[in-house]
C-alpha cells in the first residue's frame, strides 16, 4: 500500500475514481445481510412505496463503504483520521455511482500535516448522492 | 443509551467486504496486513455499521422510544475519527448517546458512539445524524 506523502499533492489533485454499477437489489440485499441494516425501504418495494418513496433505495451507508473502498484503495488506512460524509440524494437501484475525491486543502495542526480530499458519489448524470471529506496525516 | 459488546469475526469482515465488492488485501490477507505494520488484517472505515444494527438490534425500538417516528428517518450524516485499527478477535464495548437534537424544518437527532476494543482503546468515534421527513400533508 501507498503511504500519501504531503508533498506529492496540491490542491485540486485528483485521487482515481472507482465506478460501481449499475447497482442492482441484489446488492442491497447483500449488504443488509452483511451490515444488519434490514430496513425494508431497502428491500420491499412495495413497504418503501407505502411509506411515500418511489421504490426501494440503497443504504446510505453502502453508498459510503464505496467510498471508503475508493478512499483505501488509494491511501494506507493508518493515515485516515477522519472520514465524513453527508447524504444528498437518493440512489436507487439500476443507477451507475462513480466515487470521486479532490484534494481540497493542506494544512498542518499541532505539528501533523494534514490533506484533506473532497469526496463525493455521483450518478452518471453527475446528480450528487454523497459529498463529505476524507482528512489523511501524512508525513 | 445502554452500551453493549460485540465480538468482531473474521467471517463477518469476510461478509461484509463481498458485499461491498472489497477486493483490497488488506483486508483478507494477514501477512500482507502485517507487512503493511497492522497486527492483523483491519476492518475497512465504514464497518462500524455492523456493530450498530447486529450488536444492538434493539435499535429501532430504542429510536421508537425516543419518539422518533422510524418510518419517516433518513440517515443524513455520518462521521468518523480514527485513533486505533480494529481487528477480528476483538470484542468492542460500544456506548451510544444522543448529543445533539434540532427541531426545525426538519427534526434532526445525532448520536455520538464511541468504539473501545478489549483494552479499553478508543478505536473510532463517530457521529451519526438522522433526520425525519416531514409529514406529508393530508
Amino acid at each position: 500500500m501507498k503511504r500519501i506523502s504531503f508533498n506529492d499533492y496540491d490542491k485540486g489533485s485528483e485521487i482515481p475514481e472507482l465506478r460501481v454499477g449499475p447497482i442492482k437489489q441484489m446488492d442491497l440485499v447483500r449488504y443488509a445481510g452483511a451490515s444488519g441494516d434490514f430496513n425494508p425501504i431497502h428491500n420491499d418495494a412495495e413497504f418503501a412505496r407505502s411509506v411515500g418513496l418511489d421504490g426501494t433505495i440503497a443504504h446510505g451507508m453502502y453508498i459510503m463503504a464505496l467510498m471508503g473502498r475508493m478512499c483505501t484503495d488509494w491511501a494506507h488506512p493508518l493515515q485516515f483520521h477522519n472520514f465524513s460524509v453527508k447524504f444528498k440524494k437518493m440512489v436507487r437501484p439500476g443507477e451507475t455511482v462513480i466515487c470521486r475525491g479532490t484534494v481540497s486543502k493542506k494544512k498542518e495542526e499541532d505539528g501533523q500535516k494534514m490533506l484533506h480530499v473532497d469526496v463525493t458519489a455521483v450518478n452518471e448524470e453527475g446528480e450528487v448522492k454523497v459529498a463529505g471529506e476524507l482528512i489523511l496525516k501524512c508525513d | 443509551m445502554k452500551s453493549y459488546t460485540f465480538n468482531v469475526e473474521r467471517g463477518k469482515l469476510r461478509e461484509f467486504c463481498a458485499a461491498t465488492g472489497e477486493t483490497n488485501k488488506i483486508y483478507s490477507d494477514i501477512d500482507y496486513a502485517r507487512s503493511q505494520g497492522f497486527k492483523d488484517t483491519p476492518v475497512p472505515p465504514t464497518f462500524q455499521t455492523v456493530f450498530q444494527f447486529w450488536g444492538y438490534k434493539e435499535i429501532w425500538d430504542d429510536m421508537r422510544s425516543l419518539g422518533i417516528d422510524v418510518e419517516r428517518l433518513l440517515h443524513m450524516k455520518e462521521n468518523y475519527t480514527y485513533h486505533s485499527p480494529i481487528y477480528p478477535g476483538d470484542v468492542m464495548q460500544v456506548q451510544p448517546e444522543v448529543s445533539d437534537v434540532k427541531i426545525g424544518k426538519m427534526d434532526m437527532v445525532t448520536f455520538g458512539i464511541n468504539y473501545k476494543n478489549q483494552d479499553n482503546v478508543l478505536c473510532v468515534e463517530a457521529l451519526m445524524s438522522i433526520v425525519l421527513r416531514p409529514l406529508e400533508k393530508q
